[in-house]
């Protein structure tokens, strides 16, 4: 019987963008990283193009976490001291990116100087040649002081700086814009608060071109299916024309599995639960597939083992099938 | 239990209360009226007190600063006696008796096609009856009822028993020559009523001697009353008020919960029954007879208000009005008469409470549909009345539904921090310059500024906007060149007016927290007239007029009621403000039989849709809280000004 | 297609005579359009009306059931590609596959165990649905046998794998009367026989291929036979291709109302990541090789939150929560639990870094202001909360603080809990470690 394919043809598509600068680019990573770009629903190859796979990125800290879990420590307990060692570490077990999250204070528990800061990165870019993403803590003064002087001091490099968010944007966009970086924008799992910070951001002068939004999403078990269906929103509005939504999306299901009971402890829980570690990785590559699923153009994990499944899968879900013709 | 004295300023007003009574009780009893706009929940902060001396506690200190508890500050809905206590009462605002609508009597035409003989329900009757002898001992009431049925074909005819007693004196009087005042019957419901006889005069009155009848719209926050010569069908006055039942509560959420304490349902009854009866006082004194002869004369009275004003007035309990799911105890009340509900007028005197459609869509918006004509035009319409709840109808000749969103009183300026209602010193227009941020107003009355009103909050919005003072997401930006904007109690704030060019010697700001309020109104109106239209398929482009209703729909600006979202960007002439809608439905339905069914039936096809029940408005008001719309396309107008 | 309120609304009488029990015919018209009542509610419609809306009313969908003695397994009836535009309704039977050649004692001891599995989720118990038995041996009698066995281990819906018609006879047969197992299945040499055994023992049959085309047809030649129940598989080990074949499916039965691939899909993926997308996109049944429950557990979880219906209010599971390890001297902060309210909160307190105990009250989802307005967050409620939890014992001095917009609640409850400090806290969560710090 033959059947005559729905095809979706969408008037709008994905903006692309690019992370890091090679020395060619003013910067001197020797690899980027280009996202975005399709005209069509993730992975439907028969209906539009999508020139750049998505890629995954691996969390590393500016100093031992306090709270992540043993079995994360114990993963990465060589280079846990030491972030220019970590960052190496992650590109050899082959991320496409690194992902800095600097924390509120070093640990001597004094609050994270500029200058720390500052040195933590040049020491991360100097060991890895992959784009970097640098989160600041996450309160509005410190990320604004502490990305503000990574910024400066990064100049030229495109590093995508975080978190930008509606009540805080205007210090970190002008610090991007003014040195040539990329911004990742956090809104609370909304629509429409994600497209209203797009909107802000832009209102600034700030070429959307230089902008990654991050929905943010919640675990599998902890709201995955907000986040899941807000991306699938996003998606499909950006690729209706909807020009303050057609930016690739960050996510961080490596933060988000990993802070779940599930993941974090292993004694006391229901035997239903089963083997630990392999709960827990399974956890973060579930939680990852599903929202890669669901159009995420960066993921940001934790460990190498769910790192090498993710990859696996994408490297699948990009070979176009030849079931069935364009 | 140990008692404590409570004396206020320092005078002999003190009283003995029970430790742990509340301030505002110790109040009551002491005679002192502590005005109390939110019920007493702790909410609105207008019942601050001084405590001089003494020990109390209190369990809330919401939107007092930590100064102002320094001072001695306390709510007294609040904060609870806990040894002898000195309290000074600040002067409390003043509620202003009049609103500017009645200082002008707005002009209202009769209906061209009015015909008291014809449309009126009340129908006033000569009769000749046949005086009584040794042959015809037929008794007083029958006789009159054969001349009504003979003369002028009204059968059935009911008679009260205060009638009853006062038959024979009249019949008697009139030397068997009577005039009969009678409502022929109304329908409502789906049941004609009987005639019933209201009133008997002896003698034959002339035909062109007035009837009165009263047309009373019951809002949550004001009452309005026109007084109609029925047999013109001239509006012979007019008269607004506050209604009385403020100082108990601002919202009807806050009414219920005080109706539902102790005797609060009878205290709220008799609080609207005075402000009612005060304005048909008014009323009949304008109409220029003597009062009391006249309010006597008025023998039906139409009463629209929304369906928890209604109950409240007919004290029949409203607390299944706010409990989910919803229920009114009753959507179209019987037929009263006036001695039943209270109300001054003719006590026989018929009272007709138009039907609403749920709990939070009454007879104000049935009538309020009737006024706006829309149940009867092609068009599709959207009608709104947006007071402190919006509702909201759309439809046309086919077919209606309505909904209800809970807007806030904000544009009624309160919970806003320089907040106030439509009167004289409130700022009711504002223009900011764009180069130098400084403002420019107008005052309503020309004096100096008290505060802002609704129209002002929603022009200072704008131009907040539009010059950049504000982002799209409502964020001040503090790094404008500016000493009006700064840092305040409540975070960043834009100065209005300085302390020296104020009436209360104090700043006018407006705060973030003022802005987030606003906003999350104009979003709840936008959102729920979206929502209501997207559930029946209709877009905005598909709505061919917008009619607004309610005391809202008389100040605002269209075109910064667009720029900041709260109306769609559509041409201006799509947009008609209609005033009070609810008393003028109420005028037509009291004049005419016609329009009267034509509510019934607007109430029996009106369908009624919870947005609460649905989350595409969640969904559409997050959309919403934004300037003037996260998606941009639907304000074309407002983008093509930033781009020029 | 499906009518709007609005268009079925024009079929109806428009007497508004109230009769269904809807004030309204739109009202009426609104909710047949939702699927909520049976147009047989009208007394009042014709019968052409009766056939127009028949007609679109239809599931594109078709609605397979498997069962056995005291279970049901539904899948289909879906109306969405994404689960926002309204829900997924049933969720995918996830079975658990066994192979005739393995010993008894590992089959029994397999089903046994995935049969037993219960595993608690936010208060929901999730088990699996059922079991595939796969004909390895190409023995009848051994299929028959692990047939037996399954059903001696377990009573839930059997799936029935074999290409092979003479050994899914046998299988048939050893299966208990009543049920309606599904059969995997049919293909172009054998679908004629499979379809004639499936009548014969009422069971649903799975058509396999992996071009659409060859599903169509094999489902319109079945359906010729006269069997409705179908199934489709995509018959890949691809993400990729599962995928496509997956969606173009559901695309053409939901928007081309193409009856032919109107059916759940049967999907055997080859690892968790498979397993994982067929859940999240469009299988309607799921057969997983290995029975583990650092496996299970989390599929269970994803399918759960992928068929959460988004038109719910969103709930989290009343109760005390711990923030910041709270001792003794920690206040009670109340809440609700509409998840909303719940995550700023808590967020909130976290943030603070200050312990605290988070007393989420049972107010069918509402938001604080919502609740209170609607009665669901009253003293009663929040008192029973706090005196069902051990947090008297817990916390001295036993301190409750009240969120801002519910102040008049205050007095109220200090009459329902004798012995507690009643506070009140602020209105908006991004005030409360302000709060925490300064007030408390």
């Amino acid at each position: 019987m033959p059947i005559e394919i729905p095809k979706d043809k969408w008037p709008g598509s994905v903006r692309q963008v690019v992370l890091g600068a090679t020395a060619a680019e003013g910067g001197t990573r020797t690899s980027k990283v280009v996202v975005g770009g399709e005209t069509c629903m993730p992975f439907m190859h028969f209906e539009g193009a999508i020139p750049n796979r998505p890629v995954v990125a691996l969390e590393i800290r500016d100093r031992r976490p306090d709270d992540w879990s043993p079995l994360l420590v114990k993963t990465w307990e060589n280079v846990i001291d030491d972030p220019a060692a970590w960052a190496k570490a992650a590109e050899e077990v082959g991320a496409d990116a690194i992902q800095l999250t600097l924390s509120l204070t070093d640990s001597a528990g004094q609050p994270m100087s500029p200058e720390t800061a500052v040195a933590t990165v040049k020491a991360v870019l100097q060991a890895s040649g992959l784009p970097l993403i640098v989160f600041g803590p996450g309160q509005s003064e410190v990320d604004n002081l502490l990305l503000v002087a990574v910024a400066e001091a990064t100049k030229g490099e495109r590093l995508a700086l975080g978190i930008c968010e509606d009540k805080n944007y205007r210090t970190i966009v002008a610090t991007a814009m003014a040195n040539d970086h990329v911004i990742t924008a956090r809104s609370p799992m909304d629509v429409n608060l994600a497209k209203q910070l797009n909107i802000l951001i832009s209102d600034m002068g700030l070429p959307l071109d230089r902008v990654i939004m991050d929905p943010t999403t919640g675990a599998l078990g902890y709201g995955i299916e907000y986040g899941y269906s807000v991306m699938e929103r996003l998606r499909l509005a950006a690729l209706q024309g909807d020009a303050m939504t057609q930016l690739p999306m960050l996510v961080t299901p490596g933060y988000e599995a990993w802070k779940t009971k599930e993941s974090k402890v292993g004694e006391g829980v229901p035997e239903s639960w089963g083997d630990w570690l392999q709960r827990a990785i399974n956890w973060e590559t579930m939680t990852a597939i599903a929202l890669l699923e669901a159009g995420a153009n960066i993921l940001v994990l934790r460990h190498p083992e769910s790192l090498k499944q993710v990859e696996a899968a994408i490297q699948d879900l990009m070979t176009a099938p030849d079931m069935v013709s364009v | 239990m140990k008692e404590f004295t409570v004396r206020f300023d320092l005078g002999d007003k003190a009283v003995q209360v029970p430790s742990g009574t509340l301030l505002s009780e110790a109040a009551q009893l002491a005679g002192i009226d502590v005005n109390q706009p939110c019920g007493g929940q702790g909410r609105c902060g207008r019942c601050a007190v001084q405590i001089l001396d003494g020990t109390v506690r209190r369990r809330s200190t919401l939107r007092l600063t930590t100064e102002d508890v320094a001072l001695g500050y306390a709510l007294a809905c609040q904060t609870v006696v806990e040894g002898d206590v000195d309290v000074h009462v600040p002067a409390q605002e003043k509620i202003e008796r009049r609103l500017t609508t009645d200082l002008t009597v707005a002009e209202v035409r009769v209906p061209s096609d009015y015909l008291f003989s014809a449309d009126q329900s009340i129908r006033r009757v000569k009769l000749n009856l046949s005086e009584p002898n040794m042959d015809d001992q037929t008794d007083d009431l029958s006789r009159l009822l054969t001349a009504l049925r003979q003369q002028v074909g009204l059968a059935p005819v009911t008679v009260s028993l205060a009638t009853l007693r006062k038959l024979g004196g009249i019949l008697r009087e009139g030397q068997w020559e009577v005039t009969a005042l009678l409502d022929t019957g109304t329908e409502v419901g789906e049941d004609l009523q009987p005639a019933r006889l209201i009133d008997l005069l002896p003698g034959l009155v002339a035909d062109i001697e007035p009837i009165w009848g009263a047309a009373i719209d019951i809002g949550t926050t004001t009452v309005t009353v026109w007084l109609v010569d029925l047999v013109s069908g001239q509006v012979r006055a007019q008269a607004s008020e506050y209604n009385g039942q403020i100082s108990r509560g601002e919202d009807v959420i806050s009414r219920i919960v005080y109706a539902g304490k102790n005797s609060g349902d009878e205290e709220l009854r008799q609080l609207v029954l005075a402000t009612i009866n005060s304005l048909i006082e008014r009323v009949s004194q304008r109409a220029g007879e003597q009062a009391q002869d006249l309010s006597g004369r008025t023998v039906k009275a139409v009463v629209a208000g929304n369906s928890t004003m209604i109950h409240l007035l007919l004290g029949i309990p409203a607390a299944s009005i706010r409990l989910s799911p919803f229920i009114t105890a009753v959507n179209q009340p019987p037929l009263l008469t006036a001695q039943e509900v209270g109300i001054d007028i003719h006590p026989e005197a018929t009272v007709d409470c138009l039907p609403g459609i749920a709990s939070y869509v009454g007879a104000d918006i049935t009538a309020g549909v009737h006024a706006s004509g829309m149940d009867l035009s092609e068009k599709i319409t959207l009608f709104m009345d947006v007071g402190t709840n919006g509702e909201i109808v759309l439809g046309s000749e086919e077919w209606l539904v309505a909904c209800a969103c809970s807007a806030g009183p904000a544009f009624e300026g309160a919970g806003v921090a320089n907040g106030m209602r439509a009167t004289r010193g409130a700022i009711e227009e504002v223009w900011i310059n764009n180069n130098d941020l400084e403002p420019n107003y107008r005052v309503i009355g020309g004096a100096k500024p008290a505060g802002i009103c609704g129209s002002g909050l929603i022009s200072l919005l704008a131009e907040m906007f539009i010059t950049g003072i504000i982002d799209k997401a409502g964020n001040f930006n503090l790094h404008l060149e500016t000493p009006r904007i700064r840092e305040g109690a409540q975070g960043p704030e834009y100065v209005l007016a300085w302390k020296d060019e104020t009436q209360t010697g104090k700043d006018i700001a407006i705060t973030r927290v003022d802005v987030d309020n606003l906003l999350r109104t104009k979003g709840a109106i936008y959102a729920g007239y979206n929502v209501l239209a997207e559930s029946v398929g209709v877009s905005m482009e598909m709505i061919e007029q917008m009619l607004i209703g309610g005391s809202f729909g008389k100040y605002i600006n269209i075109e910064k009621a667009i720029q900041i979202g709260l109306l769609p960007d559509l041409p201006w002439d799509h947009f008609q403000f209609l005033g009070n809608t609810s008393v003028r439905g109420a005028y037509y339905a009291l004049l005419d039989r016609k329009s009267r069914e034509r509510i019934t039936e607007i109430a029996s096809k009106m369908t009624y849709i919870e947005l609460s029940a649905d989350n595409r408005f969640y969904d559409a008001f997050m959309s919403a809280l934004f300037l003037p719309h996260t998606d941009l396309s639907k304000f074309p107008s407002v983008n093509g000004m930033f781009a020029g | 297609m499906a009518l709007s309120g609005i268009q079925i609304y024009k079929l109806l009488p428009q007497t508004n005579c109230k009769e269904c029990g809807f004030p309204t015919c739109l009202a009426f018209a609104m909710k047949l359009a939702a699927k909520q009542v049976e147009l047989s509610a009208c007394p009042y419609v014709t019968e052409e009306s009766i056939a127009l809306l028949a007609e679109s009313s239809a599931p594109p969908i078709r609605l397979v059931s498997l069962k056995s003695d005291g279970y049901e397994t539904k899948a289909g009836n879906e109306v969405v590609l994404f689960r926002h535009e309204k829900t997924f309704y049933n969720k995918p039977g996830l079975f658990v596959k066994v192979v005739d050649t393995e010993s008894p004692e590992a089959i029994k001891a397999k089903i046994s165990a995935a049969d037993r599995y219960v595993v608690n989720y936010v208060g929901i118990e999730l088990t699996v649905d059922g079991f595939a038995i796969e004909a390895a041996s190409g023995d009848p009698e051994k299929f028959s046998a692990a047939v037996k066995l399954a059903r001696e281990a377990s009573k839930r819906p059997l799936i029935l794998v074999s290409r092979d018609p003479s050994i899914i006879s046998a299988g048939l047969k050893a299966l208990e009367a009543g049920e309606s197992a599904l059969i995997h299945g049919a293909d172009k040499s054998n679908w004629e026989v499979m379809a004639a055994l499936a009548q014969e023992h009422k069971a649903a049959l799975a058509v396999i291929s992996t071009d659409l085309e060859t599903s169509a047809d094999l489902t319109e030649k079945i359906r010729g036979k006269g069997v409705e129940d179908l199934a489709i598989d995509p018959d890949t080990t691809g993400l990729g291709a599962m995928l496509t074949f997956n969606t173009i499916a559901r695309r053409m039965a939901l928007k081309k109302n193409f009856k032919p691939l109107g059916f759940p899909i049967i999907v055997f993926p080859k690892d968790l990541v498979a397993a994982t997308q067929a859940i999240s996109k469009y299988a309607g049944f799921v057969v997983i090789d290995d029975f583990k429950p650092d496996e299970v557990y989390p599929l269970l979880v994803l399918r759960q939150n992928i068929y959460t219906d988004p038109q719910k209010p969103i709930q989290v599971q009343p109760g005390v929560y711990e923030i910041n390890n709270p001792n003794s001297e920690a206040p009670v902060l109340v809440t609700t639990n509409f998840s909303i309210t719940y995550f700023s909160v808590a967020n909130e307190v976290e943030g603070s870094g200050l312990p605290a105990w988070l007393m989420v009250c049972d107010a069918e989802g509402m938001s604080v202001l919502t609740a209170w307005a609607a009665g669901k967050f009253d003293a009663e409620r929040i008192a029973k909360s706090v005196k069902g939890s051990d947090l008297a014992s817990k916390v001295s001095p036993k301190r409750v603080v009240l969120p801002g917009h519910v102040a008049v609640l205050s007095g109220e409850l200090e009459e329902e809990l004798p012995g507690w400090d009643v506070r009140v806290g602020p209105r908006e969560a991004v005030d409360i470690p302000k709060f925490l710090k300064e007030a408390l």
